[in-house]
């Protein structure tokens, strides 16, 4: 195989692999237009890259409060620096369904979201990075064991009395 | 006759890495001091030409030192060599008279071309005469702690600039402290710094090439009303607008701190989200003595202040045992390669 075949096949299975990662990956320009709308984020939310693509974020998703997110993305923009959400402050970032409709106890999907810069040849930085983790296990037995010990502490004030 | 110069600079490898850099073409005497008491000590006791002076130092820091000089008669022309690169920093340090500011860790071309721009030094000044500075031996040997304190500083600095930048304040600096605490001792450190105020910690972890650690990142909980006012909040503060508060002030001084740290040592860390470690909790239920698997750790301590604020936070580095060995060996590949 030529070099620039082996090329090509390489990153043929870097692209499947972002694509099928069981993570939430979008790539946004400083206009905040889709350029990168992976497979998690195709099948959660039922829109396709094809549609997602080059339409601003906040087209898709009026409901994001705009100008909170506004404010992140452009504080990732301009201190070039990473920025986290988590579940705890925003838990639905994307309004997703839990992924285990049946077993599950959420309805809805706890997301812990990072917002990347991503630094183009020159330093610059011109698109940015939403890494999307689906974190409703970890949510739901942290709130459940939260609500079991104010329950024992309760009960354990009840005895006392 | 040589132009004598002072270095004043609280950490041993700052002095020594610009006292090698400076140009070796140039006929000067070199002295150091380890902070500006000392500084202004011999300032007064002998007349010097220039003054490199850092501002994070323990005793009298860069400020104040600038401040007694404008009462001398004959004073040297300072360049302030600093970590601390928050634009309010700089136009500060200029006001006080300082006539000019570079950013630490500098290079030998950088400061070259910054003593010809500011003619205190030109090519072919006198070619014959070597800078008289005494070349550290290779028995010389810098201690951890003293490395990671300089590479701590430098970091420091980058992340407050951030935090400056996001909030458009000036954030104070201190000197970070480096020590191998037990898990008590770790405690108690913590109940100090953080007095009798209830607390709220963000924690972080990373790890690389053989080193791993933590950041602790706790604020007491009596910083919240004054850091919602700077980021323009005017709802009422519940517990989700804190942890937003939280999370937002500790991705922009966790995540600058890291690269700067990550780049000097050159290390791509991978890290963790970070997690809410605890609301309105006391420092001692935030790590648990007896549940502790491990016993001691090396700890770099940070503790950032906004100025006319009641902010302040902790920034806290926690290594584990483990990663001693080896953060020891890449440091001390980057304290030859600056020879």
């Amino acid at each position: 195989m030529s070099n620039e075949a082996e090329g090509m096949a390489d990153l043929h299975w870097m692209f499947d692999m972002l694509h099928h990662i069981d993570v939430g990956l979008v790539v946004l320009d400083s206009k905040y237009r889709v350029k990168l709308w992976n497979n998690f984020m195709e099948n959660h939310s039922g829109v396709s890259s094809s549609i997602a693509k080059e339409q601003s974020l906040l087209a898709l998703y009026p409901e994001l409060d705009t100008g909170w997110l506004h404010q992140k993305l452009d504080n990732v923009f301009g201190l070039k620096t990473p920025i986290f959400i988590s579940w705890e402050q925003r838990p639905h970032f994307f309004p997703f369904k839990s992924y285990r409709p049946i077993t599950g106890i959420a309805n809805r999907m706890y997301q812990n979201v990072a917002i990347r810069p991503i630094s183009s040849p020159d330093g610059s930085i011109k698109n940015i990075c939403l890494v999307v983790y689906d974190v409703t296990d970890i949510a739901t037995n942290k709130m459940a064991l939260s609500a079991a010990n104010q329950k024992l502490r309760r009960l354990s004030q009840a005895l006392s009395k | 006759m040589s132009t004598r110069v002072l270095i004043c600079d609280d950490s041993k490898i700052a002095r020594k890495q610009l006292a090698r850099i400076l140009p070796t073409d140039w006929d000067v005497e070199v002295d150091f001091a380890e902070d500006g008491q000392e500084a202004l000590d011999m300032l007064s006791s002998s007349v010097f030409d220039i003054l490199f002076l850092d501002l994070n130092m323990p005793v009298k820091d860069g400020y104040e030192t600038l401040e007694a000089l404008q009462s001398f008669e004959q004073s040297p022309a300072v360049i302030v060599v600093s970590g601390d690169v928050q634009p309010k920093a700089i136009q500060r340090v200029k006001e006080m008279g300082a006539i000019a500011f570079h950013k630490k860790p500098a290079s030998a071309e950088e400061l070259r071309s910054l003593l010809i721009s500011l003619r205190l030094f030109s090519v072919g000044d006198d070619q014959q005469n070597k800078v008289v500075v005494e070349q550290p031996t290779a028995a010389e040997q810098f201690t951890l702690n003293e490395c990671l304190q300089e590479i701590s500083n430098i970091a420091m600095g980058r992340a407050a600039s951030v935090l400056a930048e996001m909030l458009n304040v000036f954030v104070k600096l201190p000197v970070p402290t480096v020590n191998i605490l037990e898990v008590s001792e770790l405690q108690m450190a913590l109940d100090y710094s953080v007095k009798n105020d209830s607390c709220s910690a963000v924690s972080q972890g990373y790890v690389g090439s053989g080193i791993a650690f933590e950041t602790l990142l706790i604020f007491s909980d009596s910083s919240f009303p004054d850091m919602a006012k700077l980021l323009g909040v005017t709802d009422t503060i519940t517990r989700e607008l804190e942890t937003e508060l939280l999370m937002d002030v500790s991705s922009v001084l966790v995540g600058p701190f890291m690269a700067a740290i990550g780049k000097q040592l050159n290390i791509d860390f991978s890290h963790s989200h970070p997690l809410l470690l605890g609301q309105h909790v006391k420092i001692a239920d935030l790590i648990n003595e007896k549940k502790a698997t491990w016993k001691r750790t090396l700890a770099v301590e940070i503790v950032y202040e906004v100025e006319n604020y009641q902010i302040s936070c902790d920034l806290i580095m926690l290594f584990t045992e483990d990663s001693v060995p080896t953060l020891e060996n890449l440091l001390s590949f980057l304290v030859e390669e600056d020879e």
